[in-house]
């Protein structure tokens, strides 16, 4: 058959199976109701900081110095919660001056209390500040204490050099998460460093691209394999196979199921995206403005998106692949549940390495999973979304991905051939093994 | 000869649906592929469209093996009837010409033309879901020709069809032998292939037991008929006295009478009207393709013939 048949046979099934989705009440349904499940979502951020406003961070202040914790948390009380003496209902924090800064520490360990602030006098008379937590503090309220130490530093200047001999030397501030000890956030790719605002938004659009890629591929590739069996338990597929290639036609429902998917999952997104961006001007107009809160889309960067959209089309080419090839195996449509979860145990076996990667972890573990091309459309996006990715690493795993897409489908295309004109019990492995070789 | 099928095997695991089946079929042929379920029909008509391969043997069109041919050379109205429940039915019509090559405006036309003349006009706009099956049945016969195949394979086409659909399907056969197309069908209804085909072919255990022109397949079997109706006691009890005349189908209306040996079909008349029947009908006839059949397979066209697997309908 010419070239152009065959792009014209594909793109005949394709265009068919778009319209029996878009026709499809359950197609409508689930999109509205994934749409509105992702406003919710994105929602959330709004949500918590809604919450959070009524929420008192408790914070213990230590220093070896007599009276200065006393002094730093009178300051930073007034300074942060907005009035002198604090006790009001809108305040975020409660300072407890803690004598011994090993007690502070244990308080904040058992989660009394969010976080413990400790002072020390540095040799050039400025003060150092050191918060530590165990992941309880969110990125927006260390800036805040950020903050609050920068206006004790001044204060305390003034107070120590009245004639203001001693120059001023800007209070050292840094964070440190108990939790979070061996991931060190801020050692990205090649080195880069970037900031806790930027890792965590990173992680935000991880999330979002691996439980995307996971729902889609497993959701959409169930798709294609119950799309065959509907045409093999209706009796048309006699019809198709005698008018196209098998080639052809899962090449076509693979382009079809996959090009309603990307609608699907565009209508879902779009709206989300403008929630979560509109999330942040409302959180803003409600309670002020808020440099933690409008940073999650930060880390959405075109590269990203491009990197999304290149494991997102292989990976789906893969998955429907297996998917096509499975389903041509099946005669009845309610032997569909019956394989639905070992179809699904490849994606879930990559989406733990996957979520595992999104929390920092780069263990050889999960980067021989990123480039193994059944996982790596997940576990690859994660590595990039949270920025721990050598350039030789992205090739190996794409060009695995790649090498591996022809030839599952080769092979899906070959037992669909064999399968779909078999009814009854599917057939056993050794004319499984022998379809796939094209015997 | 156009269509020759020519020495197919085919094994499912242990399971030999064809054993060497051959068979020609002439341009512009109407061609009858008679056998029981099992016997290798539907595997026979997989194998030409290219959707089976065999195990050997090729099944050539003008010379050229039948894989390296377009799929638009052939037709095909499979056994197990199906359409897409939910599209409406001048979309599919228009999606499986589209298959074949052919322009959507071109195909609308077709499809509605032959919706017309299958009295169905008023199907197009309908979702496949809400047509009965004798009308599913037409649509997907629709679908089978829509492109103009030059040969037209069909597996039980009449099956499930009443008289006036099957007269409807005949006419249409017909019309396309004389637009040159070669039809070949298969069926276990002998009467529907002796009132349509040119040609048979008798398959049994995947091998043709019997093949070619219908007359000469009818009279293969070297057996002498007469067939004979009389008025009044219609079991013919006069016919016990006639050595070597043997009733072999009763009816109400006419008998079928076997003569053996040296018997002539005279003597069997001259014995009717000796005895007082009134002889209405008397014609020297050849065996029907159900006798030649029985002679052929040993037992009737509708019993199963316990061979190939359960490959979607008969194999």
């Amino acid at each position: 058959m010419s070239r152009g048949a065959t792009v014209r046979n594909i793109w005949l099934v394709a265009r068919r199976e778009i319209a029996e989705r878009a026709r499809s009440r359950a197609f409508v349904a689930s999109t509205v109701l994934l749409a509105a499940l992702g406003v919710g979502v994105a929602l959330i951020p709004l949500g918590v900081r809604l919450a959070g406003r009524a929420t008192v961070l408790g914070i213990a202040v230590s220093a070896a110095e007599p009276g200065l914790a006393t002094t730093a948390a009178r300051t930073m009380d007034t300074v942060l919660n907005g009035q002198a003496g604090g006790g009001g209902p809108a305040r975020t924090f409660a300072f407890t001056v803690y004598q011994d800064a090993t007690a502070a520490a244990s308080a904040v360990a058992d989660g009394r209390l969010v976080a413990a602030v400790r002072i020390v006098r540095g040799a050039d008379g400025g003060l150092g500040f050191t918060v530590l937590n165990v992941g309880a503090l969110a990125p927006d309220k260390a800036q805040l204490l950020g903050v609050g130490a920068f206006a004790v530093g001044v204060l305390d200047w003034t107070r120590a050099n009245p004639g203001a001999t001693r120059p001023f030397v800007a209070p050292s501030f840094s964070v440190a998460d108990a939790g979070d000890a061996g991931n060190a956030a801020g050692a990205g790719a090649g080195g880069a460093a970037f900031d806790a605002a930027e890792y965590a938004s990173r992680r935000i659009v991880g999330i979002v691209f691996v439980v995307l890629s996971f729902l889609t591929l497993v959701f959409y590739g169930m798709w294609v394999a119950s799309g065959i069996v509907a045409e093999k338990s209706g009796r048309v597929m006699e019809l198709l196979v005698s008018a196209a290639t098998a080639g052809q036609l899962v090449a076509g429902k693979i382009l079809g199921i996959g090009l309603a998917g990307l609608a699907q999952v565009g209508l879902v997104l779009v709206p989300a995206l403008l929630a979560l961006l509109a999330s942040g001007r409302i959180g803003d107009a409600l309670l002020g403005p808020d440099s933690g809160a409008g940073a999650s889309l930060g880390a959405l960067s075109p590269g990203l998106l491009l990197g999304f959209a290149v494991y997102f089309v292989l990976g789906f080419a893969l998955y429907a692949s297996l998917y096509a090839g499975a389903g041509s195996l099946l005669s009845r449509e309610e032997d569909l549940q019956t394989v639905a979860l070992p179809l699904s145990i490849p994606a879930v076996a990559g989406y733990f390495p996957a979520v595992l990667a999104l929390s920092g972890s780069n263990s050889p573990i999960i980067r021989v999973a990123s480039y193994v091309p059944l996982w790596s459309p997940f576990v690859m996006m994660s590595r990039l979304a949270v920025g721990r990715v050598e350039v030789w690493e992205l090739a190996l795993s794409l060009g695995l991905l790649a090498l591996t897409v022809p030839v599952v489908a080769l092979s899906a295309t070959r037992v669909y051939r064999a399968g779909v004109v078999l009814y009854g019990q599917p057939p056993s492995p050794r004319v499984f093994w022998r379809a796939i070789r094209g015997g | 000869m156009v269509l020759v099928v020519d020495g197919l095997h085919k094994r499912f695991g242990p399971v030999v649906a064809l054993d060497g089946l051959a068979f020609e079929v002439a341009p512009g042929q109407v061609f009858g592929f008679l056998g029981a379920n099992g016997a290798g029909k539907t595997t026979t008509m997989r194998i030409a469209l290219g959707i089976l391969e065999a195990d050997a043997g090729t099944v050539t069109w003008m010379g050229t093996e039948s894989r390296r041919l377009p799929r638009s050379t052939f037709g095909y109205l499979p056994e197990e009837r199906g359409l897409y429940p939910r599209m409406r039915v001048l979309d599919q019509l228009v999606f499986f010409a589209g298959l074949h090559g052919m322009p959507p405006d071109r195909a609308r036309r077709e499809a509605l033309a032959w919706l017309r003349r299958f009295r169905a006009e008023d199907l197009g706009g309908r979702r496949a879901e809400q047509l009965s099956k004798g009308n599913q049945q037409k649509v997907q016969f629709i679908a089978a020709v829509l492109h103009e195949p030059a040969v037209l394979l069909m597996d039980e086409p009449f099956t499930g069809l009443d008289p006036v659909n099957v007269a409807l399907l005949r006419e249409a056969f017909l019309e396309l032998r004389d637009r040159g197309r070669t039809v070949v069908f298969s069926t276990h209804q002998m009467e529907v292939a002796e009132a349509l085909c040119e040609a048979v072919a008798i398959v049994d255990r995947g091998r043709v037991v019997a093949g070619g022109p219908l007359r000469e397949v009818r009279r293969s079997t070297g057996r002498r008929m007469v067939r004979i109706s009389v008025a009044g006691d219609h079991r013919m009890p006069w016919l016990a006295r006639v050595p070597g005349a043997r009733v072999i189908q009763a009816g109400m209306d006419r008998a079928t009478v076997e003569l053996e040996g040296a018997l002539e079909p005279d003597e069997v008349l001259a014995a009717a009207v000796g005895a007082g029947a009134r002889v209405l009908h008397f014609e020297v006839a050849d065996p029907s393709l159900e006798q030649v059949f029985l002679d052929r397979v040993g037992r009737p066209a509708e019993q199963e013939a316990h061979l190939a697997p359960d490959l979607g309908g008969g194999a």
